[in-house]
Parts: C-alpha cells; structure tokens; sequence
C-alpha cells in the first residue's frame, strides 16, 4: 500500500534579500503523521511555514500539499487546511463571536462552535461577547486554535501552539491534536518546545540556520542519538579509554562519558575494571537538539 | 469566501468615522446654503471685495465671486477644505489600514491563511472603499439639496449638475484611495504608507492651487488630477465633466490594476 504524502517540499529555498531564510529543504509529511518541526527562534520553522501557505515566494524549490503546488493551487490548498500562526492576531476590535462569523463566512461554513471544544478549551460565552483586544494572551491564543480546528481540516498548520497556554490547557491541546489524528488529520507542529515535540511528534525535522540538519522519526533519532554513561569506581584507574566514548565530566572516581558505538564492546573493556556502579543513560530530546546544535554554538 | 463576511468587517472598522464625515459633510452644505440664503452676505463681501489690492482679487478668481450665489455656494460647498480633507483621510485610512497595517500586525497573514485568492481581497478592499466614499460624496449631494430645496427652489438643471460634481467629488476621491492602494500593496509599512500618500496628495493640491493664478505654472495644470475636479465650473457651465471623469477613471484603473498585479506578487512578512 502506498502512503499518501500530504506535504512534500523539494529543495525549497527563500532569500530576503541577500540573508538566507531557508535553504535547500526538502521532506515529506505523510497522511496521518504528527511532524514536528524543531529549531531555536530564527532557524526557519516560520518561513517554511509561511511558504507552504503561499505567503511567501520561494526564491526556488517547489512545495506541494495534497498533490497541489501551494503557488498554483493556494485556494484549493488552504480550503482544506487550518492554520494557526505563530502569534496568532485577530482583530483586535471584534468580539470573539464577530471573529468567528467572519472566518466561518471565509470558509462559508456555520459559525456556531462546537460547543465541546469550547469547554474543552475553558472558553466562556462571556469571553466570546467581550472584544479580542481586552482578552488576556492565554485567551487569545484559544481562540486561535478553535479557528484552526473548527473547520475539521484535513491537515493542521500549528506555528508554536503552545505559547501562552497554562499547563492544563496545554494538556488539552495535546488531547485535541491527538484526536485529529485519530480522524485522519495530518499535523504539522512547529516548535522549539522540545518536551511539546518529544511528546506529540512521531517524526521530527530539525532545522538549524534555515537549512535541514535531521529528519528523523522520534525513535531513530534517539537510538541514533549518543548515549550518556556515568561509571563510578571503587579505586583510581589509570589509562581510561573506552571504545565509541568521550569523556565530558570527571570527579574523583567518577567519570561521565558520552557514548556512541556498539555497547558490548564497551561493556567487555569495562569488566575487569574495579566498578561500583554504572549508568547508561538514553538521551532527552533536549541532549539530541543540543548534539545538533552544539557546533553552531562553538562556532 | 463569503463576500459579505469581508465588506462587513471593511464597514465595521472604518464605520464610525464615515458616519462622523456623512453626518458633519451633510450639515455643511446645508449650513453653507442657509448662511447664503438668509442674509445678504453679497453686499457684505463686495464691500469686502471692493477695499482688496488687485492681486488678491485675482488669487480670489472669479469661483471665489461665484460663492456669492446660490448655486455658487453649493459648488463652493463641495470643494470645502473641510470636506477634501474629511474624505482625503477616509480615502487614505481605508487602504492603509486595510493593509500595510493588516500586514504589520499579522491580521493579513490570518486573512490569507483561507482560502480566497490576494485578487479578490484587494477588489473587495477597493469595492468597500468606493461604496464608502460614494456614501460620503451621497451625503454632500443630500445636503445641498435638500438645503436648495428648503431655502430655494431646486430646478432640474440645478440638481443634476450637482449630481455631477458629486460624481467627480467621488472619482476625486476613488483615485486618492486607489493609488494609497497601490502604495500600501507596493510594501509600505503603514506610517510610511499613509504619509507618502498624504503627502502626494498634498504636494498635488498645493502645485494646483499655484497653478490657479502663477501663470509660470500653468503648464502643470493637465498633470494635476485635482485639476480634474472642477465644481464650480461644472456648474456654470464652463467643465468638462466628461472628459474629467475620463481622465480620472483612467488613473483609478492603472492604479487598481497595478496593486492587483503588485499584490499577487508580494511576500507577506
């Protein structure tokens, strides 16, 4: 069975003026898949984004979402997508009800929201009838993500979704995205919010100065990803080195490593060792991004 | 996209200070003409009129003397400072706001995050910036006759030439918006964009009103478009209203055009 491909993006570059946006991006996104897009603020994640929704003219490369260019067939594209910006700004001197007619008319759809999502996302018919430019950021924002998903999309757009949501409400964000998926809905999340990605994401791409520098599903990433070792010994060694190991920390007989190779190896050089206690730990995503990130950080 | 949807939000945001110019436009006119109609402001000025040096007769031109009559007035009416300026900021606001303002505040990036083509919201965004001004430009045409109705006697003659002038008032005013459009769309963040625009529309009005009586001037007079409004002379009987309207549906085109062309083509930052 071939799998349908929702986003596919060959060698997309954008320059503003002489400065890079992106360069050279190419991935797919796959029917039903949750992909994150990780990078720190200005790496690309809201460029790319904007490109896949024609906002933007690519200087070259090509994109497509559902089988569509998105230069071409921007209308037809968008119809079926939802998108939630960055930092989401409606108009500021509509109510929340005037907002959501307006849009609902854009899509020619009812304005009434279902009104589960509106509980779900704690969002009162006072907050509703009051004007956006008077509702706190954290309200907002919830009323940003209700414009996204009340259309039933087929794909989900989401530019840093999370920002200004409390811990609870981001919780049920997370409940919403998944059951969009469960109906079928492709999610395209970016974010720099790696325990968001971490949790959400089945594949992620990590972008770093506009250009791709992973892609990878989450499992992958992490088996490719170096391991921590942390071994305690009962008496000083001389001579401490391990195949696949760099040694990142030393403090009197305990010594941490990072790791990368086949761990039997390791485990047999290590056997005849006086050793108390040893640890392998698997990577956070966090150790993984900053793996990525750490020659840009030298440089 | 629901065509409604748009143009109510269009109304919505720029309703309050339409109203304000339809409500102060109307009472103007009808002042004007009641002030004229009243009591003998003829004698009163010409005596004025009559102690001036000769240059400033001249820089007064004759559509000053007009002013003294009824019809005079009401064609003096349309061409008020106040009332250029009233509608030089409601045909400016609209599209500035609209869009360089949309787009700096990221409105314009959720707009166009649904799906209808950047074509259809710049016409919609000119339509409603049209129907706007004619409502205004149909406000000043109510208050002149219904002021001439009141304190006078409308003939035919008369209220169709100040349907006219309302008309060319309107185009005046079409054009303005239309080449604001055009500079908003160029990328023009908004400050920039509603000065650059008031500023041509000022430095146009200034180079027109010299042109009036600088004779080394006059030359310019076909390249200003506010020569092609021409109230006072439409109601004599001396305009060209036809080829006034020519003239500026021409600039309305090019302009419109050039911020479809301009629009489909720019990135939104």
């Amino acid at each position: 069975m071939t799998v349908q491909k929702i986003i596919s993006v060959e060698n997309l570059t954008k320059y503003y003026d002489n400065n890079i946006g992106v360069k050279d991006i190419s991935f797919e996104v796959e029917k039903g898949e949750i992909f994150g897009f990780l990078g720190p603020n200005g790496a690309g994640k809201t460029t790319t984004i904007r490109l896949l929704l024609d906002l933007l003219r690519p200087s070259s490369g090509k994109a497509r979402i559902f089988g569509l260019d998105v230069n071409k067939n921007s209308t037809e594209i968008l119809a079926r997508c939802g998108y939630l910006q960055g930092e989401f700004s409606a108009y500021g001197n509509l109510s929340g009800n005037e907002f959501f007619r307006l849009i609902a008319g854009f899509r020619k759809i009812s304005p009434i929201i279902d009104k589960n999502l509106k509980e779900r996302l704690d969002l009162s018919d006072h907050d509703l009838l009051r004007k956006i430019k008077h509702l706190s950021h954290g309200t907002v924002q919830k009323i940003g993500i209700i414009q996204a998903f009340f259309h039933h999309p087929e794909l989900l757009i989401l530019d840093e979704p999370t920002t200004g949501l409390d811990p609870l409400m981001q919780n049920e964000f997370y409940d919403l995205v998944f059951e969009s998926k469960k109906n079928g809905c492709t999610i395209f999340i970016s974010s720099h919010n790696l325990a968001e990605v971490e949790k959400i994401c089945s594949r992620l791409a990590i972008v770093r100065r506009g250009q791709l520098v992973g892609l990878e599903t989450m499992k992958e990433l992490k088996e490719k990803a170096d391991r921590i070792v942390e071994i305690t010994f009962s008496e000083p060694v001389e001579n401490i080195e391990f195949p696949g190991t760099f040694l990142l920390e030393h403090r009197d007989l305990n010594y941490i490593f990072r790791f990368k190779g086949n761990i039997i190896e390791l485990m047999k050089s290590i056997s005849n060792l006086p050793l108390t206690d040893i640890v392998i730990k698997k990577p956070a995503l966090s150790d993984i991004f900053m793996n990525y990130y750490r020659d840009q950080i030298h440089e | 996209m629901n065509n409604l949807s748009y143009l109510r939000l269009i109304w919505k945001t720029n309703r309050g200070f339409a109203l304000f110019s339809m409500a102060f436009i109307t009472l103007l006119q009808f002042l004007i003409l009641y002030l004229i109609t009243t009591f003998d402001t003829s004698s009163i000025i010409n005596v004025i009129i009559s102690q001036l040096p000769e240059k400033v007769k001249i820089f007064l031109n004759n559509s000053f003397f007009n002013t003294l009559t009824l019809d005079g007035a009401a064609a003096f009416g349309l061409n008020h400072p106040m009332v250029l300026a009233l509608m030089s900021i409601t045909a400016i606001s609209i599209p500035v706001h609209h869009i360089s303002r949309e787009i700096e505040s990221g409105a314009m990036e959720l707009l166009l995050s649904h799906p209808f083509r950047r074509q259809t919201l710049i016409l919609y965004l000119w339509v409603s910036g049209c129907l706007i001004l004619l409502a205004i430009a149909m406000a000043a045409l109510a208050g002149s006759v219904t002021a001439i109705y009141v304190f006078h006697h409308l003939t035919m003659n008369v209220f169709w030439k100040i349907v006219q002038i309302s008309l060319n008032l309107w185009l005046l005013f079409v054009l303005i918006m239309s080449y604001t459009l055009l500079i908003s769309t160029a990328g023009k963040a908004g400050n920039i964009a509603g000065n650059l625009s008031a500023v041509i529309t000022f430095m146009f009005y200034l180079l027109f009103f010299l042109s009036e009586f600088l004779d080394s001037l006059k030359f310019t007079k076909p390249f200003i478009f506010f020569s092609y409004y021409e109230p006072q002379k439409i109601m004599f009987n001396k305009g060209h209203f036809l080829l006034d309207c020519v003239v500026l549906l021409s600039l309305i085109l090019i302009s419109l055009v050039m911020s479809l062309w301009l629009f489909k083509r720019r990135d939104i930052p």
